[in-house]
């Protein structure tokens, strides 16, 4: 049950985080994004979210290194990503608290 | 920044499947992203789950396009070349609806007095619906034609213009063999017999001189869409845009909606057939493959004109 968890992962917040390091291009999004988050993302997954992304205005591509263009997060990408951990930060401190009242120590 | 990885071996074939599944996708997403996943795939091979990917993917970037990709005038033009095709299926079943009982009086005596007011309704919804949309298609594509036409002309473009003349040409040249074709049969020894003049339970009877209705109805089948293709083709290749366009979209959606009902009232009309009509009519299959074909056919041109005239909508105010 914990496991299908990582199926709610949201992989725009996913790509977001990633980019919030450095620019990158989709392949080492996806390494990233394994490494660090455990979540791997297929490349029909990652370049929708990287259209979807793009069309807001969130991330912009720069020029591209062969044809493996990087993106990096854009001001409002990183205005919605910080909104967005914020309020994921408050769900969290609110599981946490009332996993501790509920059972004790065990569950925090 | 990330430098470049180091190529990973995938199984080719999931990788050549992968990289042709990114045909699937539209048009301007191709030409923004497609150099980008193919070196994706270079580097990190590809698998089903990448495939699956792609392909769920491609649909969903057909249905909703992103902002930034999204052409409304090639969506339009995209959409009214569907449409072409897919009303021309529609008014072929129409067609052949109405010559395989409206135009059968021997079949109708006793049928559409007064105890079969439904059939009776629902030839006249038929015979509206279906010149509603003849008129919505004429409204809206005769000008983007004549717009075309006039494109191709001044440009010098040969090709086109054969392409805009194909709706004209190609149904002369079906209807001329068609009538030649069969006043030499006349000559023959038997004469043709029209669809349900046979009192036999099959009508598959390419009439007794092996010249009958099947190869003439799938033969003008397949010139309407010899037709409708060309307009298609020719608005592809000259790419018009501005007010002719949405207009023809907005009229195309009309055509195809009119269709719709024309199709629905032929659909009770037939069951009506099926159960106060002569024996001929009593045949399930013929209804069952007509029925199949046209919802297809609505299925089509409803999702293309709905697409279209979603393109066609004003942009909202910032």
């Amino acid at each position: 049950m914990t496991d299908r968890l990582d199926r709610w992962a949201d992989p725009p917040l996913l790509v977001l985080a990633s980019l919030a390091g450095e620019p990158k291009h989709g392949y080492a999004i996806i390494q990233d994004v394994a490494q660090t988050m455990g979540v791997r993302l297929s490349a029909g997954t990652l370049y929708a979210v990287i259209s979807r992304l793009e069309s807001r205005g969130l991330i912009e591509p720069l020029e591209s290194e062969d044809r493996r263009r990087p993106y990096r997060i854009t001001a409002a990408g990183a205005q919605a990503l910080s909104e967005q951990s914020q309020r994921m930060q408050q769900v969290a401190g609110l599981a946490r608290t009332r996993l501790k009242t509920q059972f004790g120590g065990a569950g925090a | 920044m990330s430098a470049p990885p180091t190529p990973r071996p995938g199984a080719p074939w999931a990788g050549a499947v992968a990289c042709a599944s990114l045909r699937l996708y539209p048009a301007a997403w191709r030409a923004r992203y497609q150099d980008e996943v193919r070196a994706l795939l270079e580097d990190s091979g590809a698998d089903l789950r990448t495939i699956a990917s792609l392909a769920g993917q491609a649909i969903r970037a057909r249905i909703w396009p992103s902002r930034h990709l999204y052409d409304p005038p090639a969506r339009m033009r995209a959409s009214l070349a569907t449409v072409a095709v897919a009303w021309t299926v529609l008014a072929g079943l129409a067609a052949v609806f109405a010559s395989f009982t409206q135009t059968q009086p021997a079949l109708q005596q006793n049928l559409t007095g007064p105890r079969h007011l439904v059939i009776q309704w629902s030839f006249w919804v038929f015979d509206g619906a279906v010149g509603a949309s003849l008129l919505a298609v004429a409204a809206g594509g005769l000008p983007l034609w004549l717009l075309m036409l006039r494109r191709a002309r001044r440009q010098h473009r040969p090709r086109e213009i054969a392409w805009l003349l194909a709706p004209a040409v190609v149904p002369a040249v079906y209807l001329g063999a068609a009538s030649v074709t069969l006043s030499l049969a006349r000559h023959g020894t038997a004469p043709i017999q029209p669809p349900f003049a046979h009192a036999t339970p099959s009508f598959i009877d390419l009439g007794n001189d092996n010249v009958g209705p099947w190869w003439l109805m799938v033969a003008g089948f397949a010139a309407g869409l010899m037709a409708a293709a060309g307009p298609g083709l020719a608005l592809h290749r000259l790419r018009p845009g501005g007010p002719g366009v949405t207009r023809a979209a907005r009229a195309a959606g009309l055509a195809v909606a009119a269709m719709g009902l024309a199709g629905a009232a032929s659909i009770v009309a037939a069951a009506g057939l099926h159960a106060w009509g002569a024996a001929p009519y009593r045949q399930g299959w013929p209804f069952a493959a007509c029925l199949l074909l046209f919802l297809a056919a609505i299925a089509v041109a409803g999702a293309s004109a709905a697409r279209g005239i979603r393109a066609a909508r004003p942009p909202a105010a910032a």
